[in-house]
């Protein structure tokens, strides 16, 4: 497993995008704007619904009506995000592979808030029908909110590392 | 002047002690991405691009709070990053740039704001208006460009 783990991210930097990521001092802020505008949109977007969820802010709209709402948008972040995540990651993923951070953050912390966070959009639609919303929903929300603090905790200890 | 800054008590146990460090780091890029995120959003749907069936005033009420509580702690956590090296990133040209990209952004998202209201009452979105969310959007993608091409350009990050 680890050694098909190696083998793939050794095949990863030989690729052209790797290359270039890791060798042209221009392309690498250009990987990370791609990855950071689609974090912007992705985090906007899901914690908009978990405050919604949460019952703070604005009760104009119903968690209902933002899920399904905001829906498109978060998905296309999320595919932003995960384009320059993988260009960035193919630059030096051997690196990346070895380093506890990344390992947290992307063998932990990532699926967990993404399985979360696809069961907290599913459910808001019955969660979210009325202005107040059950006990379980402002549970949910919230840990959502502080899963993606920790995907980000463990993301910024990636260069301490 | 920014040199006494960066030696300030405070400012140096905060610079040495990496949990401190490492909470402010990850309040900015949260903060960040949150306030930048929930402005697009009401950017793309003054275009018409997004949640076209939400009214533009719901959507900018229930986003823009969110966008300045996002943006206050950015600026915040922006600045106690800022004072650990002041005295580096206060001559640093592009540092410069990324700062005067914020201030311009930061009074066309209050435009966007202000013009929520307006828009939202017109039978169709003005044109004028798609063009300034439009510009809103593009330069929170520049701010965000002429940050991360700083360590690549100055060695600094």
């Amino acid at each position: 497993m680890h050694d098909t783990l190696v083998a793939f991210a050794k095949w990863l930097e030989a690729t052209p995008w790797g290359l270039m990521t890791r060798e042209s001092i221009w392309a690498y802020p250009f990987v990370q704007l791609i990855h950071f505008t689609g974090l912007s949109i992705w985090l906007g977007t899901n914690f908009a619904l978990d405050l919604r969820l949460l019952g703070v802010g604005s009760r104009r709209s119903t968690a209902a009506q933002l899920a399904q709402e905001l829906f498109a948008w978060n998905w296309i972040g999320f595919a932003i995000v995960l384009t320059g995540g993988f260009m960035l990651f193919s630059g030096i993923a051997t690196a990346f592979i070895a380093n506890v951070a990344f390992q947290w953050k992307l063998g932990m912390f990532v699926p967990l808030a993404l399985i979360w966070h696809v069961v907290v959009q599913r459910k808001a639609r019955e969660w979210g029908q009325t202005s107040d919303t059950p006990g379980i929903a402002r549970f949910a929300g919230l840990t959502e909110i502080l899963l993606w603090i920790c995907v980000i905790t463990a993301a910024v200890q990636i260069p301490n590392h | 002047m920014w040199e006494a800054l960066e030696q300030m008590g405070w400012v140096k146990t905060l610079g040495s002690t990496g949990w401190m460090y490492s909470t402010v780091a990850v309040t900015h890029y949260l903060t960040m991405f949150w306030f930048i995120g929930s402005i697009a959003v009401v950017d793309l749907r003054v275009m018409g691009i997004a949640a076209r069936r939400r009214g533009i005033r719901e959507l900018a009420e229930q986003l823009f709070p969110w966008a300045w509580i996002g943006f206050t702690l950015a600026v915040i956590s922006g600045f106690l990053m800022f004072a650990t090296d002041a005295g580096d990133w206060a001559p640093d040209k592009v540092f410069h740039v990324k700062l005067t990209l914020i201030a311009v952004s930061a009074v066309f998202a209050f435009i966007v704001q202000r013009g929520a209201r307006r828009w939202a009452q017109d039978p169709a979105v003005p044109r004028a208006a798609k063009i300034i969310a439009l510009i809103s959007l593009l330069l929170w993608v520049a701010t965000i460009l002429s940050a991360s091409e700083i360590p690549a350009l100055e060695g600094l990050g």
